[in-house]
């Protein structure tokens, strides 16, 4: 069956506080008494709990607080609280806005400047976030690869995280899933990875869908989902489940694991065996959590988990596997610091999801799940973060407690669409049933809010941000192809333009812009790029200007708008020692408006902008101004107008802490 | 068979008792050292005490000479063989005692495991049920139904595999109690044991079947299903039940041979058993 709750086991570490002359008898139970205090060299008093509810727009939060929907909101101000539009970063992703908080610098000092970066010695677009290498000395045997070394993940952010500057001053802190906190930075404090944690495939989460009506899906930078085009014979489904590369094999092979699906001949229900764990799933119906090892030589395996959904027996078969978590028992890469406090929240609770976002969006971007299905797995990511949140207030009693919500975003994301009549990808069918999803999420938020109300003292002070607001995702830019008609990008073979990506048909000898990423313009400089062409001084200067005019005088033929507010001149915006490293220009979109599915990538389809017809219909990509996120306290600010850097100096600032020189905010709360 | 199991089943509940309520280590413990001390006296009533303590004496006398003489290659090479030698005629000293002890000892085991290698259901939990059909019987078109005790309930409907002649179905546990799945086709009926919640430490028997000798051995929970049962076997998957030590997850049976194997050499000397 599937995997069940385990009770508080006693750890190795706890056993030996708990002191020798009890061994026998504290072997045997009573975990719950010797819990290990987070790192602190000095105890201090004061208390403070930052919720990080993601994506929470100010708009729309003011709203629902004004019809009375939002209780603890309300709450937290009619006790002398304070409420404020955060200023967000530019541009206003969610992995450089976090970063802004977590280092208390703008993206010149953190140096992530957008979901994807790109590589100047290829132009080939790379994760901003982290880095993996492989074993840098290995030896062969036959087909055997012995790595003599270890391989590394590393985080490309800069600069040192909040919770280190508190460590150094002896202030505990809990830093609960931060985003762009993978892997964990080093501290002794307890941190538990954030988004960018990979599956164990090293993805953002792969999907397996198993059906033998397959259908063709639309594949994304990371993650995704993959079709297994499955026979039902004899009432019985072969299939296989796939796992990490085999790094361990001079063919690198991919690593499967056999599983059978039994079907009943007549009922809507099926056995699922899969090494040697067997669990009957009706139609419609979720595993819990299936652990699963995939084997790569005799002594070394990787550890996963992941979730079963039956969608249908017949008359088609269908069934979803969620993207294979990392296991926190037996963790194949780093989840927290110090490690034991992965393997503590699975004695606690039980297998949790370990993926930086486990939302399968794209499962429902590709209908292999539907609105409802979506909704009930990502309601299962909401009760476990509100029951670990529980957990960890109840012992919460000095320090910092810092807790992420992602379900706001990752809900905008895929519902904007059933609350905006004008969206492309609109239908009232689904908008009668799903349109209230987003307001219904906001007040689950609002129920997490109440948790930490309901616990926090009075001299405990409460934080809850967001890192950007929701707009409507209706049109999308294609960045590229506008370069390419305006002469700045030119094409090998022009007649092959839609076909092109990741730049393969670029001239790159007669290119003297193009765009990768989200927000991100890049020149191509000589002595920076590898094939640059456009000097840097006054030659790139003036390029930089006349084409971030061209592109704000720009107007949408189909609406009269204009799609990009501003385009930002990254020198004369960030600060910092990584602004060498940033794009050129940054784009700030306009409401309705964002960078097409195509461009970020190399792409360069024939118009200049589309409708968005997917499902991923909200988003965040505008000017900073037009998106702000929320500052909530139930103390006052002494700002009108906060930015995400500021609320880092104030956590600082709660704790008598000095800011470190290269933050660049101020305390605001009084 | 059926008196040997109960004669067995008694004693080893009578000794597990006491500790029902207390963590399993508790009762483990006590039957180690039951069993360490049952042991020592088969062994001593049924081994040649003065060949296994000759046997002893021949290999320290060897060990010393290869010391003594380890210059001299000839020396060595014959105390080696010396070594050898004894050490064979310390095995054949055992083969008695091991041969009278294996038998009480898989029956302890066997009844053992009942009180620890499975742990009983907890309440909202659910589990699968797995009935195999004897012969070549094809599940589909035998009409058999599950009925469970008011304390859990069938959760889903079953799975009918014809290739491996079983028919699956998932329950979930309602409340904690003990009673008896029956399983109906048609006017015959057979019945399985059903464990939800308790006490830390209880007895939990997996399977119930039709009772060939192995199965009566291994699986002496519950009295072999009746020979004109629709069914050759029925088995509830109950969680297996590890036992935490030092941070460190221990399964029973290892925990059970190193307690009793320490008793047994710590009692030795009291016992006056040569091992």
């Amino acid at each position: 069956m599937s995997e069940t709750k385990k009770p508080a086991a006693l750890s190795r570490r706890e056993f030996l506080k708990a002191g020798a002359a009890a061994s026998a008898a504290a072997g045997l139970g009573g975990a719950a008494r010797f819990v290990p205090k987070v790192y602190g060299r000095a105890r201090t008093a004061k208390k403070m709990i930052v919720l990080g509810l993601d994506g929470l727009d100010p708009v729309l939060t003011r709203r629902w607080m004004d019809e009375g929907r939002l209780p603890a909101f309300s709450r937290l101000l009619a006790q002398g609280g304070d409420f404020r539009p955060l200023g967000t970063s530019l541009p206003p992703q969610t992995p450089v806005a976090w970063s802004n908080f977590i280092t208390g610098m703008d993206p010149g000092g953190h140096a992530i400047f957008d979901f994807i970066h790109r590589d100047p010695k290829d132009y080939f677009p790379v994760f901003s976030s982290t880095e993996t290498t492989g074993a840098s000395k290995t030896v062969r045997i036959g087909k055997t690869v012995i790595p003599l070394s270890s391989g590394h993940v590393r985080s490309l952010r800069r600069g040192k995280t909040f919770w280190q500057v508190l460590e150094d001053a002896g202030v505990p802190s809990t830093v609960f899933k931060m985003p762009t906190n993978y892997p964990p930075a080093e501290t002794k404090q307890r941190t538990l990875a954030g988004m960018n944690t990979p599956d164990v495939k090293g993805s953002y989460g792969i999907f397996n869908y198993y059906t033998n009506t397959p259908p063709t899906l639309i594949q994304e930078a990371g993650g995704g989902g993959r079709v297994h085009d499955v026979y039902v014979v004899g009432n019985r489904v072969e299939a296989e489940l796939p796992g990490p590369t085999n790094s361990f094999r001079t063919d690198a092979p991919e690593t499967t694991i056999p599983f059978q699906v039994f079907l009943d001949p007549e009922n809507a229900v099926a056995k699922v065996r899969i090494q040697g764990r067997e669990f009957v799933l009706k139609e419609r119906e979720w595993s819990g959590w299936v652990r699963v090892r995939f084997d790569l030589i005799p002594t070394q395996s990787v550890h996963g988990m992941c979730l079963f959904y039956l969608k249908e027996v017949r008359p088609r078969f269908k069934l979803y596997v969620s993207p294979v978590h990392i296991d926190p028992a037996k963790p194949a890469l780093p989840l927290s610091t110090p490690e034991s406090y992965a393997r503590e929240l699975e004695k606690r609770f039980g297998p949790y999801f370990t993926k930086g976002l486990p939302a399968d969006t794209s499962a429902l971007e590709n209908g292999v799940l539907d609105e409802a299905e979506f909704l009930e797995l990502d309601n299962m990511v909401y009760q476990e973060s509100l029951a670990m949140l529980e957990y960890e207030l109840g012992r919460f009693d000095e320090g910092l407690l810092f807790f992420y919500f992602s379900n706001a975003d990752q809900r905008q994301h895929m519902f904007w669409r059933l609350t905006d009549p004008g969206h492309p990808a609109y239908r009232e069918d689904l908008a009668r049933h799903f349109g209230g999803v987003i307001e219904r999420t906001y007040g689950e938020m609002d129920r997490a809010l109440g948790l930490a109300l309901g616990r926090a003292g009075k001299d405990t002070v409460v934080l809850v941000l967001s890192d950007h607001g929701f707009a409507s995702f209706r049109r999308g830019f294609n960045l590229n192809t506008w370069l390419l008609q305006n002469g700045y990008h030119r094409l090998l073979r022009p007649w092959k333009q839609a076909e092109s990506q990741l730049f393969d048909n670029t001239d790159w000898t007669k290119s003297r812009a193009y765009g990768v990423g989200l927000n991100s313009l890049y020149v191509n400089e000589a002595g920076r790029e590898r094939d640059g062409i456009v000097k840097p001084g006054p030659d790139k200067d003036n390029l930089v200007r006349e084409i971030a005019g061209k592109l704000e005088a720009l107007t949408d033929p189909k609406t009269g708008e204009r799609p990009i507010l501003k385009a930002f001149v990254s020198r004369d915006v960030y600060h910092g020692a990584n602004v060498g490293q940033a794009p050129d220009i940054v784009l700030g979109f306009n409401r309705g408006y964002r960078i097409s599915w195509q461009s970020p990538l190399g792409g360069f389809p024939r118009e200049v902008l589309e409708d968005n017809t997917q499902k991923w219909s909200g988003d965040h990509m505008s000017a900073p101004d037009v998106l702000p996120g929320i500052a909530f306290a139930n103390r006052e600010f002494t700002a009108e107008a906060p930015v995400l850097q500021d609320l880092t100096a104030s956590v600082l600032g709660v704790f008598g802490v000095e800011k470190p020189r290269e933050m660049t905010g101020t305390n605001v709360l009084g | 068979m059926p008196v040997v199991n109960l004669v067995f089943g008694r004693i080893v509940d009578t000794v597990l008792w006491p500790f029902q309520g207390l963590p399993p280590w508790f009762g483990l413990t006590a039957a180690s050292l039951l069993t360490s001390l049952l042991m020592l006296e088969a062994y001593k009533l049924t081994s040649d005490q003065a060949a296994i303590r000759r046997a002893k004496d021949r290999i320290k006398a060897h060990l010393l000479e290869m010391r003594l003489y380890k210059d001299n290659m000839r020396a060595s090479w014959g105390a080696q063989a010396g070594i050898l030698k004894a050490n064979l005629a310390y095995l054949a000293a055992n083969l008695k005692p091991l041969a009278v002890m294996i038998v009480p000892l898989v029956l302890i085991l066997a009844r053992l495991g009942l009180w620890f290698d499975r742990a009983p259901l907890e309440p909202g939990r659910e589990t699968l049920v797995k009935a195999k059909l004897a012969g070549a019987a094809d599940p589909a078109a035998l009409d058999l139904r599950l009925e469970t005790p008011p304390f859990a309930e069938v959760s889903a409907p079953p799975v009918r595999i014809a290739d491996e002649r079983e028919v699956v179905w998932r329950i979930k546990a309602l409340a904690a109690g003990r009673g008896r799945l029956t399983l109906r086709a048609g006017d015959r009926t057979a019945e399985k044991s059903l464990a939800v919640g308790g006490p830390e430490l209880s007895k939990v028997s997996a399977r119930a079947s039709r009772g060939s000798f192995p199965d009566r051995v291994l699986y002496p929970g519950e009295p072999p299903l009746p020979d004109g049962a629709p069914v050759r076997s029925i088995e509830v998957i109950y969680p297996a039940r590890r036992l935490a030590a030092f941070g460190l997850s221990v399964h029973w049976l290892a925990a059970y041979l190193v307690l009793s194997i320490a008793f047994g050499f710590a009692l030795k000397g009291v016992f006056g058993v040569e091992i």
